[in-house]
C-alpha cells in the first residue's frame, strides 16, 4: 500500500472530509491506481474535480500518484 | 506624450521596462464588468491603456456592491457599462471607453471584440469563457483568463498557438449552479493580477503568466503557480 495526501479548498474540501488538517486528507491505496479510481475509492465523485496538481504541474485524473505525494484537487471555478 | 500625461504617469514611467506608448496604442476588450472586470478595468484605466471596450448586459444590484467597486448606491438599477464608463472616465479621461450592453454569443463575438488586441475575462460562467476561448484561438489573441469561487481565484495568460487554450486547461465543465459565494477581495486580487499581466503582455515585459496558472487561496494565504501544457488532442486548439 502507498500513502497519498489529498488537499482541497472551497466546497470540494467538505466532500474530501479532511483528517490531517483543515484542507488535507490522508489516503492509503494500492500502488499504480489512477487519481480517478482513488477518488472513487474514498467516495469522492471525480466529476466534482476540474483538475489536480502537484509539484507545480497540472495532473489529469489518469495520473498515478506516488507514495507520499500531496495532490491538490481543484473544483470548477467559474465566478467573476 | 503631453506634459499632463507625463505628470499623470510619472510614477510608472520611472520603471525601466515601462512603455507608455505601447499601452496607449492598446485596445482591450473587457468581457464583463462585475467583480473581476471592476478591478481590472480600474487599474487598466489608471495605467493609461488606450481603449477599453466594456461589454456587460447587466444592471447594478445591491448584492453587487460587496465586490464590484466601480459602482455605488447611486448606480443601483443602472446599466453597469454606463456606470463603469462614468467612473473610469472620471479617473482618467485620456482613456477611450467604449460600452456595449450586450450578451456575448456566437453570433456577435466577432463584432463585439473586433479590432481589440487582448481579451480580458470578467465573466461569471464557463460557457461564455469557452466561447471567448474559441475566438482567442481563431484570432490568435491573448486571453487573460480569470475566475473566482469562495476564498479562491485563479488567473492565466492564454495565447494560442504559443500556449494551449482554456479547453486544454479545463475540459468542458458546466458552471456550478446557484449563487457563488465570494468576498470582495478575491475578485479584487485576481482582477488586479489580470490588469498587471495585461499591461506586461502589452508592453512585452517578460515573466508573465503565459502558460502558467496562478491559484490564489485568500483563506490559506497561498499562491500556487502551475505549469500547464497544450493538449495535442485538444478539440479546440489541437
Amino acid at each position: 500500500m502507498i500513502t497519498v495526501f489529498f488537499r482541497a479548498g472551497s466546497e470540494l474540501r467538505l466532500k474530501l472530509n479532511p483528517d490531517v488538517d483543515y484542507y488535507t486528507r490522508r489516503v492509503e491505496t494500492e500502488p499504480g491506481k489512477a487519481l480517478r479510481d482513488i477518488l472513487r475509492q474514498i467516495g469522492l465523485d471525480p466529476a466534482f474535480v476540474a483538475f489536480a496538481y502537484s509539484e507545480g504541474k497540472l495532473r489529469n485524473l489518469d495520473y498515478v500518484p506516488q507514495d507520499g505525494q500531496t495532490i491538490t484537487l481543484q473544483p470548477p471555478v467559474s465566478g467573476g | 506624450m503631453s506634459d499632463k500625461e507625463k505628470g499623470r504617469y510619472l510614477r510608472q514611467l520611472g520603471l525601466e521596462e515601462w512603455n507608455q506608448e505601447k499601452l496607449k496604442s492598446a485596445r482591450v476588450f473587457v468581457a464583463g464588468v462585475g467583480g473581476l472586470g471592476s478591478a481590472s478595468s480600474l487599474y487598466l484605466t489608471a495605467a493609461g491603456v488606450g481603449l477599453l471596450r466594456l461589454c456587460d448586459f447587466d444592471r447594478v444590484e445591491l448584492s453587487d456592491l460587496n465586490r464590484q467597486v466601480l459602482y455605488s448606491e447611486q448606480s443601483l438599477g443602472k446599466l453597469k457599462v454606463e456606470e463603469a464608463r462614468l467612473r473610469l472616465a472620471a479617473l482618467n479621461p485620456e482613456v477611450k471607453i467604449e460600452t456595449l450592453s450586450e450578451k456575448i454569443g456566437e453570433r456577435n463575438i466577432e463584432h463585439l471584440a473586433a479590432g481589440c488586441d487582448l481579451i480580458m475575462d470578467g465573466l461569471d460562467n464557463m460557457e461564455t469563457r469557452f466561447l471567448l476561448n474559441s475566438y482567442s484561438v481563431q484570432k490568435k489573441l491573448p486571453y487573460l483568463f480569470g475566475a473566482i469561487n469562495g476564498w479562491e481565484g485563479m488567473a492565466s495568460v492564454i495565447h494560442p498557438p504559443w500556449t494551449g487554450c482554456l479547453a486544454c486547461l479545463m475540459p468542458s465543465l458546466p458552471s456550478p449552479s446557484g449563487l457563488i459565494p465570494v468576498p470582495g477581495f478575491v475578485p479584487g486580487m485576481i482582477g488586479l493580477i489580470q490588469a498587471a499581466e495585461a499591461c506586461k503582455h502589452l508592453m512585452g515585459v517578460q515573466g508573465t503568466l503565459l502558460g502558467r496558472l496562478l491559484i490564489y487561496d485568500s483563506r490559506a494565504l497561498t499562491f500556487d503557480l502551475i505549469d500547464w501544457e497544450k493538449n495535442p488532442a485538444c478539440p479546440v486548439c489541437g
